[in-house]
């Protein structure tokens, strides 16, 4: 009797203690100080400065580029949050906006991705319509509510095609070369995408892929491939988010709970916007976890749907339940 | 006795007619609206349905709120249809004449 309890006790233990490995591998513990809010702006309404529902946020330089959705328009900030200009209307014409979502900056140029207009419009800074990218549908170059955008070097864009269920790899002309995901069809296997909300491209040549509904983000080298035709060997190099990341989504440290936003930061790491979490998280390029900051939500309106990160560290994060831009920043900066 | 059949015949005409003139009201139970990639989703493909008139997401009580044009009316599994199309599932309806 006493030697069965024995037995018992001991399985006990090395339950617990598996348990207990599992957790701390699966929950990791944050690597650096904690961010701080530092300030708030915005509230609802349409007025210049105020917000309905922004979904995107870029930086560039000094200024800060925000998707104010319900309101078709794009409005920019400096980094303190003062107000300095916006631009865009609703329509369905070219240079305007249905609902932009995320946003990118990149060769002087703001890209939006148009979830109600199946496009990628491109703009100057100061607001000059330039052209658009693509049009509604489920072909090569088509979209179906395309969520984010980001852009390489050489002008290509990859755009995360919400509906299509894949991110599309086009050339500067919107000409398609590749695509990640299968068309119309989710899954966490097979190379398939679960309503993939976001990109985002590392100088490294690392394409990041907020793999939206799946609770994960999936990273794919870019790098080398075929010489002839250019185009990259786009290999799967690591994903994250839960057990396997095979869409268990959590509460923890490096799980997920639908990742609407994804962004790289100034030294590399990767920001994530962890909606039903109310959070950002901070990754490596290599998926380890760094941190988490975000302010609670109320259970049914979520605080953190965007982010973005300027030069000095500081991270900018579309706050969708209360229509404002929250600004955080460590004390040591991650510059 | 001509006259008042003459009347009636009209005012029912008149209330037919009226009822003919408005739209339909639907509210749709969805679970999962607070993500706005869903909501607008639904929101999409709502308006892009000929003889919609509006689409009001309530997302703290999980409905959508579907009013149509005179004459255009949804069946439960067009409704279903359209949502499943966007991702979600209809939990329960209500339908009212407006």
């Amino acid at each position: 009797m006493s030697r069965i309890r024995w037995m018992s006790v001991g399985v006990a233990i090395t339950i617990l203690t598996a348990l207990g490995a599992g957790f701390s591998l699966w929950s990791p513990s944050p690597q650096e100080p904690p961010y701080q809010l530092v300030k708030t702006w915005g509230g609802k309404g349409a007025d210049p400065g105020r917000f309905n529902e922004p979904t995107g946020v870029a930086v560039f330089g000094n200024e800060v580029f925000i998707s104010d959705s319900r309101n078709a328009r794009i409005q920019v900030f400096d980094l303190d949050g003062h107000y300095k200009r916006a631009f865009g209307e609703a329509g369905k014409a070219h240079g305007q906006l249905g609902r932009p979502m995320n946003l990118t900056v990149a060769r002087g140029e703001l890209y939006v991705a148009d979830y109600f207009n199946d496009w990628i419009q491109v703009y100057t800074l100061d607001g000059r319509f330039l052209r658009e990218i693509g049009q509604a549908g489920s072909g090569p170059g088509q979209f179906d509510a395309p969520g984010g955008v980001a852009v390489a070097g050489n002008g290509n864009v990859y755009v995360a095609d919400f509906y299509n269920q894949r991110v599309q790899h086009l050339n500067a002309d919107g000409g398609f070369v590749r695509q990640w995901g299968v068309t119309r069809e989710t899954g966490v296997f097979g190379g398939k995408l679960g309503y993939p909300t976001d990109v985002a491209l590392a100088p490294t040549g690392t394409l990041f892929i907020a793999d939206g509904y799946n609770d994960r983000v999936l990273a794919y080298d870019l790098n080398g491939g075929d010489l002839n035709t250019g185009v990259s060997s786009g290999e799967l190099t690591t994903k994250w988010g839960g057990p396997f990341a095979m869409n268990i989504h959590g509460p923890w440290n490096g799980w997920f709970a639908t990742v609407t936003s994804i962004t790289v930061g100034p030294k590399g790491n990767v920001y994530v916007a962890d909606f039903y979490n109310d959070r950002v998280q901070k990754f490596t390029p290599d998926g380890e976890f760094l941190n988490a900051f975000g302010l609670p939500g109320d259970g049914t309106m979520h605080t953190a749907i965007a982010v973005a990160v300027s030069h000095d560290g500081s991270v900018f994060v579309a706050d969708y339940a209360n229509h404002q831009i929250q600004k955080w920043r460590r004390n040591e900066q991650d510059r | 006795m001509k006259y008042s059949l003459q009347l009636i015949t009209a005012t029912a005409l008149l209330w037919a007619g009226l009822a003919f003139a408005a739209g339909t009201q639907y509210e749709l139970r969805v679970d999962g609206l607070a993500c706005p990639f869903c909501a607008y989703g639904i929101e999409k493909k709502f308006v892009k349905t000929e003889g919609v008139e509006s689409v009001d997401i309530d997302l703290k009580n999980g409905l959508v709120i579907v009013t149509t044009a005179a004459g255009k009316t949804f069946t439960e599994d067009e409704l279903k249809t359209l949502l499943n199309d966007a991702g979600f599932t209809l939990k329960r309806m209500t339908e009212k004449s407006l």
